[in-house]
């Protein structure tokens, strides 16, 4: 077990008259090596919940048990450092944290921040950039000058070149093109089953979820609702219903032809299967 | 952040704040001068009651005005040191060591103390109840008359304006940067000198950046709507003078004018 979270609530802002509790008794477990959505409406407490795991906020009570280190709300962990080297948390449009003159020495400052000699920072940078799938002659570019979906990918570099065992992204395709969508997630789906990282994502998108993610965590109103292995989650359309999320495209489809009488019964959600099923009952209808 | 109470907007349901922003503002800057006037102990106690009646009226706390009053007290206790050392007139009160302090410079100090506390009591009558939108339309109004010698009034509203409402904007993105970066390992508060200087650089350059940013497309959005400055431009919100406004405009004149006087007699 990676991460225990227990009896977690947090307060913003206690004591004022704009107090607001964004998570109220959080209970969660997540397992090694899996790729977890987070999933929920504005406001429901995900990106207070995230905050959590590199210790950037404090819990107000409960507890959080990540990577062999607890965090508690009476207690700072001692070593918050080596916590947020393991921890690598991008933020939502994390483009706006880009600083440096070029991209390589912007990439190299996290790695650099945590006593990593000069030329290992470097050699890193370059890696994770590579990873990123950007081009050797951006390197020595002003990161300002880069396009929006460059960016990103800089900055999610900057964060991968620390090397961390679990990666939590907020909303990392948010304001993406398709095309550039699709790579991002790609690339996450690539770091886990070659690099073996953990990675949590926090989104909006189902199909992302439905596409890419192991297990899903569905939050509303500062609590956790449901986590579930995205295969149960989507098996039908009724916990979708009944959670108050659009299904993803296939699974509407499914739905529709079912509705309208054909007779579609697929072991698993996948395009292939559905056009099997199709092609069947139309030759067969 | 959240304890700085000098200058801060307190909503409440008074009659100062239905009140005309620019009476207010007139109604202060009469005040504030007739504060200048050597009037003495009784010039200041009439003016004090003057102001706490207004203070009552606008249903603020008084506790509210001391915490912005706290801040200057560091101020005032150097200027008792100073005035200790350099003021040697009146009777000698008591001596520390061979140092004798005299009546005169406890009672200068106290003299700047009360005309201080006076000031932060009728700004922050002005400040907490009136709107910053409001105040910026007094502003604008008030500088109206110097547009002929050159003073773009209407510009600087609403240069004020837009500051005011990207302050908690600013607030927000700093904070965001700085959670971004202490996930990068950045230590905000430890670390060696160079180390502290790169994490303030690595603050304030994606903040300049998205400052700008911000600028920029407020700059389009309001030229796509058609601004343009110096263009004459109508009012959603209409000011209007009512008796009251009046009334407060007649009373701060009063006061100026006899404050004015009683300097004379003393």
């Amino acid at each position: 077990m990676q991460i225990k979270i227990q009896n977690l609530s947090y307060i913003y802002n206690e004591g004022t008259p704009y107090e607001y509790k964004a998570l109220n008794d959080v209970n969660l477990e997540i397992e090694e090596g899996k790729i977890t959505a987070i999933i929920g409406e504005t406001g429901s407490g995900k990106s207070t919940l995230v905050q959590h795991l590199n210790a950037l906020l404090l819990p107000k009570e409960g507890s959080i048990h990540i990577l062999d280190r607890n965090i508690t709300s009476k207690e700072k962990p001692k070593n918050l450092k080596s916590l947020r080297g393991d921890v690598g948390l991008v933020f939502q449009f994390p483009e706006y944290q880009l600083f440096e003159e070029t991209v390589i020495k912007d990439v190299a400052f996290g790695p650099k921040n945590f006593n990593i000699s000069e030329e290992e920072a470097n050699k890193r940078a370059r890696e994770a950039l590579k990873l990123v799938g950007l081009k050797e002659e951006i390197y020595e570019k002003s990161p300002l000058e880069l396009s929006g979906g460059q960016k990103r990918r800089v900055a999610i570099a900057g964060v991968l070149a620390m090397n961390p065992k679990l990666l939590v992204l907020d909303e990392p395709t948010a304001g993406l093109d398709p095309d550039g969508t699709t790579k991002m997630m790609q690339l996450f789906k690539d770091l886990n089953t070659k690099h073996n990282k953990s990675i949590i994502i926090v989104t909006h998108d189902m199909e992302q979820v439905f596409k890419y993610c192991d297990d899903v965590v569905i939050m509303a109103e500062g609590t956790v609702k449901k986590h579930i292995s995205t295969r149960e989650f989507f098996k039908d359309s009724s916990l979708c219903k009944e959670m108050n999320i659009l299904p993803p495209d296939i699974i509407r489809v499914k739905d529709m032809l079912k509705e309208k009488g054909f007779n579609i019964d697929i072991k698993e959600n996948t395009i292939e299967a559905l056009s099997e099923a199709i092609i069947k009952e139309v030759k067969h209808g | 952040m959240g304890n700085i109470t000098l200058g801060k907007y307190i909503p409440m349901d008074s009659p100062i704040h239905k009140m005309d922003p620019r009476a207010k503002i007139l109604a202060m800057l009469l005040i504030l001068i007739s504060i200048f006037f050597p009037v003495g102990w009784i010039g200041y106690s009439i003016i004090f009651a003057l102001v706490s009646f207004v203070i009552i009226l606008a249903k603020l706390k008084f506790s509210f005005i001391w915490r912005s009053m706290k801040p200057m007290l560091f101020m005032l206790f150097f200027l008792l040191i100073i005035n200790s050392l350099a003021i040697k007139t009146g009777k000698p009160l008591f001596n520390i060591g061979d140092f004798v302090i005299y009546s005169d410079a406890i009672f200068n100090t106290l003299y700047i103390a009360v005309r201080l506390l006076l000031m932060i009591m009728i700004t922050t009558c002005l400040t907490a109840t009136t709107k910053p939108l409001e105040m910026t339309l007094g502003i604008e109004d008030l500088l109206k008359p110097f547009a002929k010698i050159g003073v773009p009034a209407h510009e600087i509203a609403m240069l004020i304006s837009i500051a005011l409402r990207f302050i908690p904007d600013l607030i927000e993105e700093t904070q965001r940067i700085m959670k971004a970066q202490e996930s990068r390992g950045v230590d905000l508060k430890e670390g060696k000198i160079k180390e502290k200087l790169m994490a303030i650089l690595s603050l304030i350059v994606p903040l300049f950046v998205s400052a700008f940013q911000r600028a920029e497309d407020l700059a389009n959005a309001m030229e796509a709507r058609g601004y343009v400055p110096g263009e004459k431009r109508t009012r959603y919100k209409v000011l209007k003078m009512a008796f009251r406004d009046y009334l407060l405009l007649g009373a701060s004149f009063i006061t100026l004018v006899g404050m004015i006087v009683l300097s004379k007699i003393i």
